[in-house]
């Protein structure tokens, strides 16, 4: 994001503050992706921003706080583009609309590893207090896979855990591969996570028919 | 009266010491996280000197990390055992072996913390050890099943992932002496994928060679 003109510019102090936020919020993830959570400085972030210290600590109590808005926003941006792809389907469409989430999801983070970056990895790194935001999104997650899901293909109930583990599972493999600086070729991914996402209800043979035909 | 107190073994001494100083990090970052578990606390619940702490270990990190190689020593151990014990069925044996690791979470659960939960978030060393652990159980799960039942690898780092992530959700709950109960849901989790795998096998080719990716992929 540029650094707006100096001087006299006929900007509102809302837009102008508005902008700077979001520059903040954008170096500190930059930074972030290339340095590592803890030599991630507020000079740093400042720098990367084009965002004097002083109006720093206007937007942010401390890196930590900074940092907590950028988590919350990179969930969100992943949250919407999930959401937008799924809410093409109907909830009958079930198979569909996963195969749609994961694709969306797995296109999102890899067109910007800064971003799968901070919510899958530093996100565990940078202590407890991000580490619950971690978990609640994950958490939050579960409902779109839940909803509309089929029944165990046996026609029994799928075991409770198995959501939990499914989301749980997409992101530890998708955290491993972004650590390990894979996060581009996120994307070849797909076949795989739809089959893990999809056989415990539908079953394997169901599973692998919608992913060849995809 | 006691006039004459039988002396230890110095090198039992210092090990038992050390055991007492990886046991204190393990309780403390469990109670109160890695964070804020400071050295003087770890010191007075080892019952150490702190020159002792810092003879033994280079601070803080390194007696987490030697902590993390304990518990991830340990689980690893009765994993292994459990597999050996029985000559059943692969299925059997990875159901035991996966009832191996709730019991360790179950009766170590200040350890069980420390590496399914703090190491996570505590440094960057000791995510990797997390990390490495994982990895080291997806090797055994892909020889511990039929070449005949083969999943693409990334769909076993998936169940591996995911039933870490359920136990590390059990431990958070402050439930992990229940976490054994998981076992018959999550043995189905791991098991049912390779079952569909073996029964795509059992229909004929011309019906399954176009649903069945390429197995070199």
């Amino acid at each position: 994001m540029d650094r707006l003109p100096r001087g006299r510019h006929g900007l509102s102090p809302e837009f102008v503050a508005r902008n700077q936020r979001e520059r903040l919020i954008t170096g500190l993830t930059e930074v972030l992706f290339e340095v590592g959570y803890q030599r991630t400085t507020v000079s740093l972030i400042g720098q990367r921003a084009s965002v004097s210290k002083s109006d720093f600590y206007k937007h942010f109590e401390s890196k930590d706080d900074c940092f907590f808005a950028a988590y919350d926003e990179a969930v969100e941006r992943i949250r919407e583009s999930v959401l937008a792809a799924c809410g093409k389907y109907t909830k009958a469409q079930w198979p569909e609309r996963v195969r749609a989430g994961v694709e969306s999801l797995l296109s999102t983070l890899a067109a910007d590893p800064a971003l799968a970056s901070i919510s899958l990895v530093e996100g565990l790194r940078a202590g407890r207090g991000v580490y619950d935001r971690y978990q609640a999104a994950v958490e939050s997650f579960v409902v779109y896979l839940c909803d509309g899901a089929p029944e165990a293909p046996a026609g029994g109930e799928v075991p409770e855990a198995t959501d939990e583990a499914v989301v749980g599972g997409i992101a530890s493999l998708l955290g491993r591969r972004v650590l390990a600086g894979e996060a581009e070729q996120i994307g070849q991914l797909l076949p795989e996570v739809l089959e893990f996402a999809l056989t415990p209800y539908l079953g394997t043979v169901e599973a692998r028919r919608i992913i060849s035909a995809g | 009266m006691n006039p004459k107190r039988p002396e230890l073994p110095r090198e039992f001494v210092a090990s038992h010491k050390r055991r007492r100083m990886i046991d204190a990090i393990a309780e403390l970052s469990a109670e109160r996280g890695y964070e804020a578990t400071k050295i003087a606390a770890v010191v007075r619940r080892a019952g150490v000197a702190r020159k002792t702490l810092y003879d033994n270990f280079d601070g803080k990190e390194d007696l987490f990390l030697a902590a993390l190689d304990a518990g991830f020593g340990e689980m690893r151990e009765r994993v292994e055992a459990a597999c050996m014990e029985t000559d059943a069925v692969w299925q059997k044996k990875v159901e035991t072996a996966l009832g191996a690791f709730l019991e360790f979470v179950a009766e170590r659960p200040a350890l069980a913390r420390a590496c399914l939960v703090e190491a996570l978030s505590a440094t960057p060393t000791s995510a990797g050890r997390y990390d490495a652990a994982l990895r080291g159980y997806v090797e055994l799960l892909q020889r511990s099943t039929p070449a005949e039942t083969r999943l693409p690898d990334t769909i076993e780092e998936t169940l591996v992932g995911g039933v870490a992530w359920i136990i590390n959700q059990q431990i958070r709950r402050g439930a992990a002496a229940e976490a054994v109960e998981l076992l018959p849901e999550l043995s189905e989790f791991i098991l049912s994928p390779y079952q569909g795998v073996a029964e795509i096998g059992s229909i004929p080719q011309s019906e399954s060679d176009s649903t069945v990716p390429d197995s070199s992929t």
